[in-house]
């Protein structure tokens, strides 16, 4: 796994300042640098080889999971696209998943689950996986490069994500987006918001 | 009750007073806050299904039904039940945080025309508290969800006046909150007032203010989401003029209680569980109700149930027992035993923070003010003080008052930051002091060390 972790004083001004480098030629202890990977908010949206949360994806798109901090709400996010966005934030935020300008300013959790969709914005009740995807793909286009199929075609379901994350949350108290009354078909919904329509 | 007074012996806004007229806006607005999450974290919006479908099952069953038919009534029943848990959480939900959009409003109109807003330490100290200047007085509990409890809230935003009982003299007295910021509009109305465009306020298109999110939206049946708020009903405004001050004050009156016509309480006092009208809605787009009718359809669906039961046999049982919490009604910290003691005063501490924070947003404009808002205010509201309001709430103690057991609740007291130190470093020794006792919020502990550092 390869999560840079978070400092909360290179985030906000004041708090402690954080350590200043050596001085030059002054001896210091060898450092173990571990190789960089993009940081990213979720399944499919990794833009390199070897940037998923395994290490292990053969190009972009097809990465298995985040490698940005894994978090439950707004404005815990590290950093630049870092934050996921859906359930809390205005319409403009909510049009962001993993595209937020800087750390704080992601309104959601990460990783984005398959049956999250947005509260606010052109894209309220629609899937906020599939926006996320939507903006990767334009960006990888930009970048001229090519993009490979996610491994779930809608983004990882919750109880998937909460089985190879030992836990999973993400903010809010409205009750477990694949919930049953007795009368619903959980199922059914997650193919409906797969295929773009609204919740 | 405790009522703040404003004035000795005006009964009009007029150039002279308006400032503390806004000011008593901004408290009207501060008191309606602490009721209205009292009551919403009362509520267990997600109730055990299972458990309620079994327990009705079994009362059908002894009031004569078979096991089949009892099975596929206590499947519907249990159904509508959690929809009304999740629905009566959103819609409370949906007004407390337009409340908070109108304590923003108010203070916008109030740094516009009179200076800086006052929000600290403005809570109700004294409980059972009273709308500052409404006739007639009636009590506002903390206090779980019931139709007593509803009946308050309808109190609070009815558009039509209440009976008086017994008037007593109050500077600038209104009869509903809708009629005192008439006179506020009144007064800017027919005077040429100078507008301070100047000093900071919360200004639209920052991302401050969001009409929905996931505690807004309920499910019906099906599982189909509904949102309770509209995107049109309103947002942050610019006071800069007499055009804007009257928008921002038609935005808090509308949101709270419909369009003119909009019907109160029956002439015998009764609740009005008729049709919807055009005026019950508070947008042009007929998508979001009134606080008022928001109200009424809470406290309605929950009668059409009750009648729903009683035509089954087993309307003994009381339904609110599925799935509101037993919290007790107005409690205080002081009142909490040591193990509950400080984690109550460190939820009150992150509460009375927020006021702080949103009060220096006044001061500060540009970047520090984003940062300070985003950073600190969206934090401490959305994530620090939802996370303890719900990790208070696992905690039980019996009440020396009535010996009974009851579940902890939020309080929100203002908490009382001294001076010798900053109240973030107050924040962090109640955090440490609370964390001791309940080490169940050691999660919050790198949160509340994240926060902005905001001098009282």
């Amino acid at each position: 796994m390869a999560n840079i972790n978070y400092n909360p004083n290179l985030s906000l001004c004041g708090g402690t300042p954080p350590a200043p480098a050596p001085a030059e030629g002054a001896s210091a202890a060898p450092v173990t640098v571990t190789p960089s990977v993009e940081l990213h908010v979720c399944m499919g949206l990794n833009a390199c080889k070897g940037h998923d949360r395994n290490g292990t994806n053969n190009c972009a798109g097809t990465g298995y999971c985040a490698t940005a901090t894994q978090h439950n709400c707004q404005t815990l996010n590290d950093c630049h696209g870092q934050g996921g966005c859906g359930l809390y934030g205005d319409a403009e935020q909510q049009m962001l998943p993993g595209a937020n300008e800087c750390g704080w300013q992601g309104s959601c959790a990460v990783p984005i689950q398959a049956e999250r969709y947005s509260t606010l914005g052109e894209n309220t009740g629609k899937s906020v996986w599939l926006l996320a995807r939507k903006l990767f793909e334009e960006r990888m286009m930009r970048a001229k490069r090519a993009v490979g199929e996610p491994p779930f075609k809608c983004g990882p379901p919750e109880n998937w994500l909460t089985s190879v994350l030992g836990s999973y949350d993400s903010c809010g108290n409205s009750g477990d987006k694949r919930c049953s009354f007795g009368f619903n078909n959980p199922d059914d919904h997650a193919k409906e918001l797969c295929e773009g329509k609204k919740e | 009750m405790l009522q703040t007074k404003f004035f000795s012996t005006d009964s009009e806004v007029t150039p002279a007073n308006l400032g503390d007229a806004i000011q008593q806006a901004i408290e009207i607005e501060i008191a309606t806050i602490p009721v209205y999450l009292y009551t919403y974290y009362s509520i267990n919006r997600v109730p055990d299904q299972d458990a309620i479908s079994g327990s009705l099952a079994q009362e059908l069953v002894k009031h004569g039904r078979t096991v089949k038919e009892a099975n596929k009534i206590a499947l519907d029943l249990s159904a509508e039940i959690m929809v009304y848990a999740n629905k009566a959480g959103a819609l409370i939900m949906s007004v407390a945080i337009e409340e908070m959009l109108h304590m923003a409003l108010s203070s916008n109109l109030k740094q516009a025309l009179a200076g800086l807003p006052e929000l600290i330490g403005k809570s109700p100290s004294v409980w059972p508290a009273c709308l500052p200047g409404h006739e007639p007085e009636f009590p506002i509990n903390r206090d779980k969800l019931s139709l007593d409890q509803l009946i308050t809230f309808l109190k609070i935003e009815s558009p039509d006046p209440l009976p008086d009982k017994q008037l007593q003299a109050a500077p600038i007295p209104y009869k509903t909150i809708g009629l005192f910021y008439q006179m506020i509009l009144d007064c800017i109305e027919t005077n040429d007032l100078p507008y301070n465009t100047h000093s900071p306020q919360l200004l639209p298109g920052n991302a401050y203010y969001a009409q929905n999110n996931i505690d807004t939206v309920y499910y019906d049946k099906e599982h189909n989401p509904h949102f309770t708020n509209a995107p049109d009903s309103g947002d942050l405004l610019y006071v800069k003029d007499r055009d804007s001050a009257i928008h921002a004050i038609h935005c808090v009156v509308e949101q709270g209680e419909g369009f003119p016509g909009a019907p109160g309480f029956n002439p015998d006092g009764s609740v009005d569980c008729g049709k919807i009208i055009p005026p019950d809605f508070d947008d042009f787009d007929k998508k979001e109700l009134s606080h008022f009718e928001k109200f009424a359809q809470i406290y309605c669906h929950y009668k059409t149930l009750n009648d729903r039961f009683n035509k089954l046999g087993i309307g003994k049982i009381e339904i609110s027992d599925y799935f509101v919490v037993n919290v007790p009604k107005n409690p205080s910290t002081a009142g909490y035993p040591a193990h509950i003691r400080p984690v109550s005063d460190f939820l009150n501490g992150i509460y009375t923070y927020i006021f702080v924070m949103v009060e220096n947003c006044y001061k500060k404009s540009g970047n520090t003010q984003y940062e300070l808002f985003m950073f600190g205010i969206h934090k401490s509201m959305i994530f620090i003080l939802n996370s303890v309001c719900g990790d208070i709430m696992k905690l039980k103690y019996t009440s020396h008052e009535d010996g009974k057991e009851y579940f902890a609740a939020p309080t929100f007291e203002d908490y009382p930051f001294g001076l010798i130190s900053s109240p973030k470093s107050q924040l962090i020794e109640l955090y440490t002091a609370a964390v001791n006792v309940y080490p169940t919020i050691s999660y919050l502990g790198q949160r509340v060390q994240d926060l902005p550092d905001v001098a009282l």
